[in-house]
C-alpha cells in the first residue's frame, strides 16, 4: 500500500501539473473574454458577455461559423470514406501494401505550410498543374479561377486538407481492419460473399471503434482549422475561406481587440467539446469496462 | 549512482559559469523582420560596423521572418507584456511607433537628437512622426517610397504609350492596352497575403484626393462618405476589368513578376520592387521604367529604431542608435537594402539606379505624406479592416457597403483618438478644431 501511494504520487503529479496549466490556461480565456482588454496593454474591467454581443452583430463571426460547419461536413466524410476505403483495398491486395501505405501516408508528415503551398500553386489558374493538365487533356472548359474564386475557394482548400489527412484516416482504418478476426471473413468468403458485402456486412459495423476515433479526431481539426487556410488564401478571397480561428488570430494580434479574440477562443473550445464528448464517453466505458465499445 | 549525481551536479555548475560569463559581457540584443535576400544583407552591413566600432559588444540577433513585420509585432508585444524587452526592436515611424508609446514601452531619446544634431538633417515631416507628446522616440534609418507605377517598357515602347500620370490617364492607358493586346493585363496585383489591394487603395486616394484630404481621411476627419473617397472607389471599379484577375493566388513579388513575363504591362507597387527587377536582371530604362504615382507626392514609409523602456543594456541601444543615425550607417544600408538614406545630406549621386536618384531628390522639394498600409498613419486595427474592405470590394465592387464597413471601422477603432499626440497629426488635429 505504502509502494502504491508512493508511485501514485510520482506518476500523477506531472499529469496534474499539465492539467491544471491547460484548465488553468482556460479559465484565463474565459475570463479575458469577460474584460475590456482592447489595446495592447490589458485591462481586467468586467464588462460582462459584451464582446460576445459584439461578434454576434459581426457578419464575420456568422461567415466563419458557416465555413467552420463547411469544413465539418465537407472534410470528414470524404476523408473517412476514403480512408476506409484505401485502408480495405490495401488488406485485400497484400502484395505492395508496405510501398501503398508509405506513399499515401507521406502527405500526412507533411507539414501544412508545404501542402498549402504546393497545393496553392496547383490551384493558380494562370500556370498551375491543374489548369495545365485540364488544358492538354482537352478538357479546357474545366478549367477553374479555383482558390481566386470565392464561390469555390472554400471547397479546393477543403479539398487540400482531404489529400492530406486520407493516409491518416487510412492507417487508423487498416490497424482496426488487420484486428477483425480472419476467420470470420474467411467463412463468409466461404459462403459466396462478394467484397462489397463483406465490407458493409463485416468490415464496417467490426471497426466502428476506429470510425468514432477518426471522426473525432478529424472534427477537432476541422474546428481549429488555421495553417493551411492561412498559407493558401489568407482567409480571402473577402471572406470566403475564413474561419473562427483565423479570425481569433485577426482579432487578437492585428485589431489589438484581445478580449474578443478570447471570447472566440472560448468558442471554439466549447464546439470541440460538444463534438469530442462522444468520444470520451465510449473511451471511457471501454477503459473501464462497462461494457458497450 | 553517486557518481552519476556527482557528473550530473558537475555539468550544472559548470553550464551555470558559462551562462553567467556570458551574461557578463555586454550585448546589444536587436529584433528585426530583414530576413529576405538583399535586407538580411543590408542589416549584416551594419552589424560588422557596430562590431568594429565597439567589439566587446556581442550583438544578439533575433531575426523574425514574416513582411512587413506582422509576425515580429506579435512577438514583440508577448515580450513587451511579459516585461523582457530587448535592447532596441526595428518599428516603422509614424503611427506603429505610437502604439508602443501607447503601451508605455518606450523611452525618450532626445539626448541623441541633441547630441548629433538631428532636427537638420532628417525631413521636417519624418521628423513630426517619431516625435511624440513633444519627445523622439526613434532613430529613422531609411525611407521607402510607395508611390511607384512600374511599368513593362517593351510593351510601352511598342504601343507607343506614355506612363500614365493621373488617374484618368491610367484607365485611358489600360484601355489602349486591353484593345491593342488583349492577352496583356494592363494592371498587375497579388493579394494572397492581404496588402497590395489597400496599398494601390491608398496611392489610388492619394492620386484623386490629393494629400491633405488623404492625411485627413486616415485620421478619421474626412467622413468616408466625402465624395473624394466615393470617386476613389468609382475609380477602382473602373479599373477592375482591366487588373489581372487571379490575384488572389499571387504574393506582390510574383505580381511583379507578371510583368516580366509579359502577362501585364504595369504595377503599382512601392521601391521595393526595384529589387526583385534588379534581382530578375530586369534594367531599369531598358526592360522596364517607374514614374512617381502621382507625381509631385512622395508617400513614404520608414524603418526606425528606439529604445525600450527596461531595456538590459541602454548603452549599447545608445551606441546602436547613434551608429545608425550617421550618414556613413546609412548610406552603407540604404545601398544593399533597395531603400533611401533617411538623411537628407547623404548625396542622391550615391545611388546607382535613377528611381532611386529620383527619390531622393524629389523627398526634398516633394509634400510628403505616410503610408497607412505600412505603418505610417492610422492604427493596426483600422488598417487590418481596411485591407478586408478593399479585398472584398475587388470581388463584389460595392460602394455603399465599403463606406459603411470603413466608417465603422473608424468609428469602433477610434482612430482620431489614437493619433492624438504625433507631432504631425496634432497639426491637422488642432486646425480640425480650430
Amino acid at each position: 500500500m505504502k509502494a502504491n501511494l508512493k508511485y501514485a504520487i510520482i506518476f500523477l503529479t506531472p499529469i496534474l501539473f499539465v492539467t491544471f496549466i491547460l484548465y488553468a490556461m482556460v479559465l484565463w480565456s474565459v475570463y479575458v473574454s469577460l474584460t475590456y482588454w482592447y489595446g495592447i496593454l490589458p485591462s481586467w474591467k468586467f464588462i460582462g458577455l459584451s464582446n460576445y454581443y459584439y461578434l454576434i452583430q459581426t457578419e464575420r463571426f456568422w461567415i466563419d461559423l458557416r465555413n467552420n460547419s463547411l469544413w465539418l461536413a465537407l472534410f470528414i466524410l470524404p476523408t473517412t470514406f476514403l480512408g476506409l476505403f484505401l485502408a480495405y483495398a490495401l488488406d485485400r491486395i497484400g502484395k505492395g501494401e508496405g510501398i501503398f501505405r508509405a506513399i499515401f501516408l507521406y502527405p500526412t508528415a507533411l507539414s501544412f505550410v508545404v501542402t498549402g503551398n504546393v497545393w496553392a500553386w496547383m490551384y493558380d489558374p494562370d500556370v498551375g498543374v491543374l489548369n495545365t493538365i485540364l488544358k492538354s487533356l482537352g478538357l479546357g472548359f474545366l478549367q477553374s479561377r479555383w482558390i481566386t474564386d470565392p464561390s469555390i475557394a472554400l471547397y479546393c482548400v477543403i479539398g487540400a486538407a482531404v489529400w492530406q489527412y486520407t493516409g491518416f484516416a487510412m492507417i487508423i482504418y487498416l490497424s482496426a481492419i488487420k484486428g477483425i478476426p480472419p476467420a470470420m471473413i474467411e467463412s463468409a468468403v466461404v459462403d459466396g460473399a462478394t467484397s462489397l458485402q463483406i465490407l458493409r456486412h463485416i468490415i464496417i459495423p467490426q471497426v466502428r471503434h476506429a470510425t468514432l476515433v477518426v471522426t473525432s479526431l478529424l472534427a477537432i481539426f476541422a474546428l481549429r482549422v488555421f495553417d493551411l487556410i492561412w498559407v493558401m488564401t489568407g482567409g480571402g478571397p473577402a471572406y470566403s475561406t475564413d474561419v473562427l480561428a483565423i479570425y481569433m488570430y485577426i482579432a487578437t494580434f492585428r485589431q489589438h481587440l484581445v478580449a474578443v479574440g478570447a471570447a472566440l477562443s472560448v468558442i471554439i473550445f466549447l464546439l470541440s467539446i460538444v463534438i469530442v464528448i462522444p468520444y470520451v464517453k465510449w473511451a471511457m466505458k471501454r477503459w473501464l469496462g462497462l461494457g458497450g465499445g | 549512482m553517486r557518481k552519476l549525481l556527482l557528473a550530473l551536479t558537475l555539468i550544472l555548475v559548470l553550464s551555470l559559469l558559462f551562462t553567467s560569463s556570458l551574461l557578463a559581457q555586454e550585448q546589444l540584443i536587436i529584433y528585426h523582420w530583414w530576413t529576405a535576400g538583399g535586407e538580411r544583407e543590408a542589416i549584416n552591413a551594419l552589424f560588422e560596423l557596430y562590431r568594429s566600432k565597439y567589439p566587446g559588444i556581442k550583438i544578439v540577433d533575433n531575426p523574425v521572418p514574416g513582411g512587413a513585420g506582422v509576425t515580429m509585432k506579435a512577438v514583440m508585444k508577448a515580450l513587451l507584456l511579459a516585461g523582457r524587452p530587448p535592447d532596441t526592436f526595428q518599428v516603422h515611424a509614424g503611427a506603429e511607433l505610437k502604439l508602443y508609446y501607447d503601451g508605455g514601452f518606450l523611452l525618450p531619446i532626445d539626448d541623441v537628437y541633441k547630441a548629433l544634431n538631428l532636427e537638420k538633417v532628417f525631413p521636417e515631416t519624418l521628423l513630426k512622426l517619431v516625435k511624440i507628446k513633444g519627445h523622439y522616440y526613434s532613430i529613422p534609418l531609411n525611407i521607402h517610397r510607395a508611390n511607384w507605377l512600374w511599368y513593362n517598357k517593351h510593351i510601352f515602347d511598342e504601343l507607343g504609350l506614355k506612363p500614365p500620370k493621373t488617374v484618368n490617364e491610367l484607365l485611358e492607358v489600360c484601355k489602349i492596352i486591353k484593345e491593342k493586346k488583349p492577352k496583356v493585363w494592363p494592371l498587375a496585383l497579388g493579394t494572397r497575403p492581404k496588402w497590395p489591394e489597400a496599398h494601390l487603395f491608398e496611392v489610388l486616394l492619394l492620386a484623386v484626393a490629393g494629400p491633405e484630404k488623404y492625411i485627413k481621411f486616415f485620421l478619421g476627419l474626412l467622413p468616408p462618405s466625402d465624395p473624394a473617397v466615393v470617386k476613389t472607389f468609382e475609380y477602382l471599379k473602373k479599373l477592375l476589368p482591366y487588373i489581372y484577375p487571379y490575384h488572389g493566388d499571387l504574393t506582390w513579388d510574383e505580381a511583379c513578376g507578371l510583368l516580366i513575363e509579359g502577362k501585364a504591362a504595369m504595377n503599382i507597387m512601392g521601391d521595393w520592387a526595384l529589387g526583385y527587377y534588379l534581382v530578375r536582371g530586369w534594367k531599369p530604362g531598358v526592360d522596364f521604367g517607374a514614374v512617381a504615382f502621382p507625381e509631385g507626392v512622395f508617400d513614404l514609409l520608414s524603418d526606425s529604431f528606439g529604445l525600450p523602456k527596461g531595456a538590459p543594456n541602454p548603452d549599447a541601444t545608445i551606441k546602436w542608435l547613434k551608429l545608425i543615425a550617421s550618414p556613413e550607417a546609412q548610406e552603407k544600408f540604404n545601398l544593399i537594402k533597395g531603400s533611401i538614406a533617411a538623411r537628407l545630406d547623404v548625396p542622391p549621386a550615391i545611388y546607382p539606379d535613377p528611381i532611386r536618384r529620383k527619390s531622393a531628390e524629389d523627398l526634398k522639394t516633394n509634400i510628403i505624406v505616410p503610408s497607412c498600409i505600412h505603418g505610417a498613419i492610422a492604427p493596426d486595427p483600422f488598417v487590418s479592416q481596411f485591407i478586408d474592405t478593399i479585398n472584398r470590394f475587388l470581388y463584389s465592387p460595392d460602394i455603399k457597403r465599403a463606406i459603411h464597413e470603413l466608417d465603422l471601422a473608424f468609428k469602433t477603432f477610434k482612430v482620431t483618438e489614437f493619433h492624438k499626440g504625433i507631432a504631425l497629426y496634432d497639426e491637422y488635429l488642432k486646425a480640425v478644431k480650430a
